[in-house]
């Protein structure tokens, strides 16, 4: 039964890793940009989910809103600076690894550096029944939201118009921008999207994990893992990648707990040896 | 025919007398880094030295992401284990002669190098950064966990000056100062000479153009592989140095901060031009120091505000614009 708990334990973590981590995959896959202040915005949005929380606001209201705020940000800052840096991949990674440093150190300043934790809603605060334990309700309906989330994103990258430009401007953008296609906006769009799952994976995982400042470079670390490992691009690879990264972490703290982190490194390293574009990823 | 020949000849006077000013330039920041002690405060001394230790680093990183085309955020790892190597065996072992403890340390980063060096040479472009990232967060985690060996997150601290093995002379912090200036020196002759050899100008083909170098017959991987371990080799030196300057070495030294800030050095300083990188590092260091005394808690904010600063309006670093400037001083008094 141990191992059944550490399975769901790793996969819900999985989960949470997967929100964010499905955000930054599209964006990158899609405009190529590596948003390093990805794993910030993780954190900013998780703040402001609480902080209405708090207030009283029911807890998926919360959740969406902080979502909504944090594509906001994003938009803002896409518009305002990374715009301006299209397919100059060392420029973004550096813009927005000053932006790291900013965010952190506002969000320090805001909200002190003590690791707070969220509060499952009231309805979801029981736990189910798994043989002789029992298992937090809220980590199983995270699993659940995170596979809805994982539904909705694969529908929209194969069924829908949008996600067929999508595919098609990974494939060939010149040639999609001349098939008549308003790829600016399209961007903004994306860009969007992608900052909203941030913030919403950010939210939801105040119960699981809690959140504290220096998470925005521990979490972006793991994101950027989860897409290493899964392949960039497409929203299969994430899922895979962030399933397999939740569970090692969860059976490595388990079983070798002084070296939490250095399990997960090792694996990545390990898979890339195998795999150089990840494990459902595109050949270069 | 005979004027066009006196032309050329003037042309290669005024280059020549070019040259020979900016090599006058250099000498004499050379002389007043050389007199400098007796006359500045304890504190400007100190971060002088460290001015020196990050320009050998920041000229080391520039050899991978300006000369190859390398974007390493974990050039830091090859840093921080030439400290720990230096600082265990002296702390851990007794052994305080520097130059053994100098050579642990280089061959140590560089064995580090060797063997990672096949890791993240196997993807390119974005993936080459995010691996480099996970090897230095990586060993920063080790560093952690290791606690009998590393001191885990506090680090090992108070290391005093080593040994260098003549036995009427111990190390003062000026004594170190030109011992770090002498090291600085042969270093950056070293790496001029790598960058202005034919391997040299075969790594920045790679970096202009990968494939046409293979094309050309050019073992682009085995080029890559050995100006990553050679990079790895001088941030080596410099995280030994590093460690007699500051006296501590804690796991921040190898991991994403540390990478990062010698990122921001090469940047603003300029990875185009050669001496580039310790402006940067001189930039970094200085601004570093002031805000530290003033405004500790916000230092990240300005490091970041340096950050998006430099991308979005300083395009090439300073370096760039002062070497316009000279140019344009040249053009204008040199002619006459």
């Amino acid at each position: 039964m141990e191992i059944a708990v550490n399975l769901l334990n790793g996969i819900s973590y999985g989960m949470i890793l997967f929100i964010m981590a499905s955000g930054l995959s599209l964006i990158f896959g899609v405009m190529g940009i590596l948003n390093l202040a990805h794993g910030a915005l993780y954190v900013i949005g998780a703040y402001i989910g609480l902080a209405l929380a708090t207030q009283g606001i029911d807890f998926f209201l919360a959740a969406l809103t902080a979502g909504v705020v944090i594509g906001l940000l994003g938009l803002v800052l896409e518009r305002a600076l990374l715009g301006r840096l299209y397919k100059q991949v060392n420029e973004q990674v550096l813009l927005t690894l000053g932006l790291v440093y900013i965010f952190s150190n506002v969000i320090l300043w805001i909200w002190g550096p003590v690791t707070q934790m969220g509060r499952a809603p009231s309805i979801l605060q029981g736990g189910v029944n798994i043989g002789d334990s029992s298992y937090p309700l809220y980590r199983l309906v995270i699993i659940l939201i995170g596979l809805a989330i994982f539904v909705g994103l694969w529908f929209f990258q194969e069924k829908t118009r949008i996600g067929a430009i999508m595919r098609a401007g990974m494939d060939d953008k010149q040639m999609t921008i001349g098939l008549g296609i308003n790829y600016g906006l399209f961007y903004s769009f994306i860009f969007f999207l992608g900052c909203l799952l941030a913030g919403l994976a950010g939210f939801l995982g105040t119960p699981v994990i809690g959140i504290a400042p220096w998470l925005s470079f521990d979490i972006l670390l793991l994101a950027l893992i989860v897409i290493v490992v899964g392949g960039v691009g497409y929203v299969q690879g994430t899922l895979v990648g962030a399933i397999l990264i939740g569970v090692i972490d969860s059976f490595g703290r388990v079983y070798f707990p002084d070296f939490a982190l250095f399990t997960i490194y090792l694996a990545m390293i390990i898979i890339l040896l195998y795999r150089p574009t990840g494990l459902l990823g595109r050949a270069q | 025919m005979k004027t066009g020949r006196t032309d050329l000849h003037a042309l290669g006077m005024q280059a020549w007398r070019g040259r020979l000013a900016l090599y006058g330039a250099y000498a004499l920041i050379g002389v007043i880094i050389i007199l400098l002690p007796p006359f500045v405060s304890a504190d400007l001394k100190s971060m002088i030295t460290k001015v020196l230790i990050y320009g050998i680093f920041a000229l080391s990183l520039n050899l991978l992401f300006g000369y190859t085309g390398l974007f390493s955020l974990g050039h830091a790892a090859f840093f921080g284990v030439g400290s720990y190597t230096a600082a265990i065996l002296m702390m851990k072992y007794g052994i305080g002669n520097f130059w053994l403890l100098i050579a642990a340390g280089l061959l140590a980063a560089t064995i580090c190098a060797a063997f990672f060096g096949f890791i993240v040479l196997r993807v390119s472009g974005i993936y080459f950064l995010l691996v480099s990232l996970a090897i230095g967060q990586l060993l920063y985690s080790v560093a952690i966990k290791w606690r009998t060996m590393t001191g885990g997150i506090n680090g090992i601290a108070g290391i005093t000056y080593p040994d260098i093995g003549i036995p009427w002379f111990t190390l003062t912090s000026t004594s170190f100062y030109y011992l770090v200036f002498i090291f600085f020196v042969i270093c950056l002759f070293l790496l001029y000479r790598v960058v202005k050899s034919p391997f040299g100008h075969a790594l920045q083909g790679i970096r202009g153009d990968e494939r046409r170098m293979q094309c050309l017959g050019y073992n682009t991987w085995l080029y890559k592989y050995i100006a990553f371990v050679v990079g790895g080799l001088f941030a080596g030196i410099a995280g030994v140095l590093a460690i007699y300057q500051s006296g501590v070495v804690g796991p921040t030294s190898l991991g994403v901060l540390t990478s990062t800030v010698v990122m921001l050095m090469v940047i603003i300083g300029s990875d185009r031009v050669f001496l580039g990188p310790v402006l940067g590092a001189a930039l970094v260091v200085l601004l570093g120091h002031y805000s530290s005394i003033y405004i500790a808690e916000r230092w990240p904010m300005i490091l970041g505000g340096i950050f998006v600063l430099s991308v979005m309006f300083l395009r090439g670093g300073v370096s760039i614009h002062l070497v316009r400037l000279w140019k344009k001083v040249q053009y204008r008094y040199g002619s006459t």
